[in-house]
């Protein structure tokens, strides 16, 4: 069968058949009951599963940020920083550590974070940032005041 | 995996013990720092897929505190799915027929509802006096900051303390102060 003109291949029913309902097939493979054999069920539930997973692309990445979160917050209380000033003094610093990597030094590379955490508390002293008052001055971050701008 | 990863692996995941006095605490303000302790939000390892909570133990939580009329204002339901089953029962007459339950409530219901929060309630250990069993006290390694100061009260003052306190007027001698 030929066609001549564009408007007739938009009303034909596009490929063979079964390589059509092979391609749903493929996506519900892993659905259960008649969900995964039966082709009206499964293009059905293809299409939900579709949708949810063009919603879960977004929530993903902000699960992870909150994660990321959780877990610098917790390296932050454990040498004593409250988390906004950390953020604060590092960006002050033109420390360009994302939320990722931070997290990761928080878990695999203690002694790095406790360095940074030691220089955001010297920094946010300089600056004098809110809460700065409560941080004790880190002996061996000398400063001099030079990081101020 | 080499032995001394082993190990490290061990003191990661090791659970700790916290004690918490929750003397002239509110049970409201503590749920999240209760809750951060037993979900593990204060580790930097922690998932929420990873079981890596520690234990609570709270104690003295006959000795909880509530804000102006909250005592009388908060009203805990219960229904037991019969018909005509419900009934609201006020803080202060919950407090009096279980010490440990407004605080367990107050927990339980900061936490978000999923499968976990039963089992992370089972973590909680409160006390409504300060007689925690020798076998839950040997364990614990830490104490969580109280969350606000403790009121010193009229009683622990020495009578010359009192009497030096600074003051604008003198009671007149037929003055009633209190009935004691």
């Amino acid at each position: 069968m030929v066609f001549t003109t564009a408007m007739m291949m938009v009303r034909s029913r596009g490929p063979d058949e079964f390589w059509r309902k092979r391609k749903i097939f493929k996506i519900a493979a892993h659905f259960s009951g008649r969900r995964r054999n039966c082709y009206s069920i499964a293009i059905k539930a293809v299409h939900r599963a579709l949708q949810f997973a063009t919603i879960g692309r977004t929530i993903r990445k902000n699960d992870m940020i909150s994660l990321w979160n959780t877990r610098i917050s917790a390296g932050c209380e454990e040498h004593g920083i409250n988390i906004h000033n950390f953020k604060d003094s590092l960006s002050r610093c033109d420390i360009q550590l994302n939320k990722k990597v931070l997290a990761d030094l928080a878990i695999w590379e203690p002694s790095s974070f406790k360095a940074l955490s030691d220089l955001a508390k010297s920094v946010s002293i300089d600056y004098n940032l809110p809460g700065a008052d409560k941080y004790e001055k880190p002996t061996h971050v000398v400063t001099r005041g030079l990081l101020l701008k | 995996m080499s032995e001394l990863g082993r190990v490290k692996q061990w003191n990661t995941f090791a659970r700790c013990w916290h004690l918490f006095d929750a003397t002239w605490q509110n049970p409201l303000e503590c749920a999240p720092t209760i809750e951060k302790y037993l979900k593990g939000f204060h580790k930097p390892i922690y998932h929420p897929f990873v079981d890596c909570g520690d234990h609570v133990v709270v104690m003295n939580s006959k000795q909880i505190a509530f804000p102006g009329e909250e005592w009388r204002r908060r009203v805990y339901f219960h229904h037991t799915g019969y018909s005509r089953g419900a009934s609201w029962t006020p803080a202060w007459i919950l407090h009096d027929r279980d010490p440990t339950m407004i605080f367990k409530k107050a927990v339980y219901h900061h936490m978000k509802g999923n499968l976990f929060r039963r089992v992370v309630m089972e973590r909680l250990h409160i006390f409504s006096d300060s007689n925690v069993p020798e076998e839950i006290m040997e364990n614990i390694t830490n104490q969580i900051r109280p969350l606000r100061p403790r009121p010193k009260p009229l009683e622990s003052y020495s009578k010359k303390e009192i009497e030096e306190f600074p003051k604008i007027i003198d009671y007149p001698n037929d003055y009633v102060l209190s009935k004691n």
